[in-house]
């Protein structure tokens, strides 16, 4: 294993938990009857500091696996990879997450691999991609996520991403702001498309068709002309440097519902627009999306591609 | 024996990080672009002033005509670069200009160096990410002062390859860059990745995050100290004919071994793009 990106992957779990975190001692000099105000307040709030802990501890066990050698094994075809570290991840966030609130509902993606359903109830469901960028984690390329996007009665209601190998924490809860490592966060706001980066995946396609079409699409986003198409393998943090202003759009066809629900949070609330590749409504679980830093830009591109099948994540395949 | 050319590797080193912290302070200021060859060749005052910085530095430090220069910004005005025997310095102030502008992680100053026209030297700091990639040639190349090497792997299969779009927008270069990139896909490899950045992505493959990067259209200053961290990795520099590589070409292959560059090689078209010394 190559000594480079060891020697700059710099292990800085941040001791802050940021601005959407209350303090400890605001609830020690308060009270019983106002914290149980505060917490009905926000019901959720207590769910999403959890999630930022078991985030934590899930970036802590990538950053050890990352040290030594990893194991690949495929799922659906040669270039799907998963390894023992994802499922092991995924296991940690699940157990952690159980123990505490065992009412609730999870869509995992190694869980799903597994046989698991995933279909979304209105029951609060955490949605879980525990290594998002496994082909990134096995070669070192420096984009790397665990995403984890919770739902209620159908709604997200926080997503939190976090960049292990840059050590960026994103983290959203709904009308309350988008968050990189404690600091806000927002889009772009670009509205010109041909001044606009866009960011979107490629990746074997066994049916010539949709191949044909996915390189279509690229080609007729590039000559719109675009500033330039980037490909850093990751959706969670795709949607993030969206996000963060870094992109101003990205599409996909073909990602899963534990993909997106974690950024999906972040874009929406840095101030982004989100919407099916067709135009319409965004759906978690139709496979596929389009983020963008205005509607201007996501119309534009909407207008340009053409959709491909990919079956949908709550129906069987 | 003292190695001649180490006092100008460890100024490359310093400038190096001085117009990297420039780049970084810039980017927090809003960016004016204007443009080059076309609509997405973009500049900003940054790379300009950059590039005065270190020609001056360099020049303040070893004398006004002592060595010469091959620069992006100086090509831009004065025309073909041509490569002569005299010590040489090449490079590029801001590689990535398109993601400084929109404040895309990847970003490098690339200073490289050649005698005899050998290159003796690369420094390629990529300052959003604070990583010191370098090496002088028949000593290794390092990042951030540690050690590091090209991957190990033989099976294309289990590949990732970087290829990027440039700034060509002309329908039919568009048109070969994504079919040579679907026959790539199709090989398979594990992927294609692209950072935006010539300078950055050599050291992906030096330092085994990817296998291989490739790319027509690039120039002699993108690539120039990307080469010695490649080969000094213990990687491979082609042309994507397989033929060797030709620093003037506009266009070059580097993996982390012969049999991935030879089998990505087999499924790129070579398109044409005019050489950088006007040959």
């Amino acid at each position: 294993m190559s000594a480079g990106l060891n020697a700059t992957c710099r292990i800085r779990v941040s001791t802050n938990s940021g601005p959407h975190l209350l303090p400890a001692n605001n609830f020690s000099r308060q009270p019983v009857s106002d914290i149980n105000q505060c917490k009905m307040s926000d019901p959720w709030q207590e769910c999403m500091d959890h999630c930022v802990q078991v985030t934590k501890q899930a970036g802590k066990m990538i950053h050890e696996a990352l040290q030594k050698d990893i194991a690949i094994m495929q799922k659906s075809s040669p270039v799907d990879l998963v390894t023992e570290t994802d499922q092991k991840v995924e296991q940690l966030i699940i157990s952690s997450i159980k123990e505490k609130y065992p009412t609730h509902s999870f869509i995992g993606e190694e869980s799903v691999a597994a046989g698991a359903p995933s279909v979304l109830t209105d029951n609060p469901t955490w949605i879980i991609d525990p290594i998002d960028g496994t082909t990134n984690f096995v070669h070192r390329f420096p984009f790397v996520s665990v995403s984890i996007g919770f739902t209620v009665n159908k709604e997200i209601e926080f997503g939190i991403v976090y960049s292990c190998i840059e050590d960026k924490l994103y983290t959203a809860r709904k009308g309350k702001g988008a968050f990189c490592n404690g600091l806000p966060i927002k889009v772009s706001g670009q509205d010109d498309i041909s001044k606009s980066l866009v960011l979107t995946e490629m990746g074997f396609k066994k049916n010539p068709e949709v191949f044909k079409t996915m390189m279509d699409n690229m080609k007729k986003i590039l000559t719109i002309p675009v500033h330039g198409i980037r490909s850093p393998g990751s959706a969670a943090v795709n949607m993030c440097l969206v996000a963060c202003g870094s992109a101003d759009a990205y599409y996909h066809m073909g990602i899963h519902c534990w993909d997106m629900a974690g950024g999906a949070a972040v874009v929406t609330e840095a101030g982004g627009v989100i919407m099916d590749i067709s135009g319409g409504p965004f759906d978690l679980m139709s496979r596929r999306l389009i983020v963008a830093s205005s509607r201007a830009i996501a119309e534009r591109i909407v207008k340009e591609i053409t959709p491909f099948p990919v079956g949908r994540d709550d129906t069987a395949a | 024996m003292a190695d001649e050319w180490q006092d100008p590797y460890d100024f490359a080193v310093e400038v190096a990080k001085i117009a990297g912290k420039i780049i970084r302070r810039a980017a927090e200021e809003e960016i004016k672009v204007n443009t080059k060859s076309c609509t997405v060749d973009l500049v900003t005052a940054t790379d300009v002033r950059v590039e005065k910085i270190i020609i001056g530095a360099i020049k303040e430090k070893f004398g006004e005509d002592t060595h010469c220069f091959i620069g992006e910004e100086s090509a831009a005005a004065k025309g073909p670069s041509v490569l002569t025997d005299k010590p040489t310095w090449i490079i590029d102030p801001v590689d990535g200009t398109t993601n400084f502008v929109h404040g895309f992680p990847f970003v490098a100053v690339s200073i490289a160096f050649a005698v005899n026209k050998e290159l003796e030297f690369g420094v390629v700091y990529s300052c959003f990410e604070d990583k010191l990639y370098k090496a002088r040639k028949g000593k290794g190349a390092y990042c951030d002062d540690e050690k590091i090497e090209v991957s190990d792997i033989k099976d294309i299969h289990k590949s990732v390859v970087i290829s990027e779009f440039g700034t060509n927008r002309n329908v039919d270069v568009v048109t070969e860059i994504c079919a040579t990139m679907k026959r790539i896909l199709l090989i398979p490899v594990h992927g294609i990745r692209g950072t935006g950045t010539a300078a950055t992505n050599m050291c992906m493959v030096a330092c085994g995050a990817v296998e291989a990067f490739f790319e027509i259209g690039i120039h002699c200053w993108d690539v120039a100290a990307g080469a010695v961290i490649v080969q000094e990795a213990g990687g491979v520099l082609l042309d994507v004919d397989g033929g060797p590589f030709d620093l003037m070409s506009r266009r070059m292959m580097s993996a982390n071994n012969r049999t991935i560059a030879d089998r990505v090689i087999k499924e790129i078209k070579i398109f044409p793009a005019e050489r950088d010394d006007g040959k």
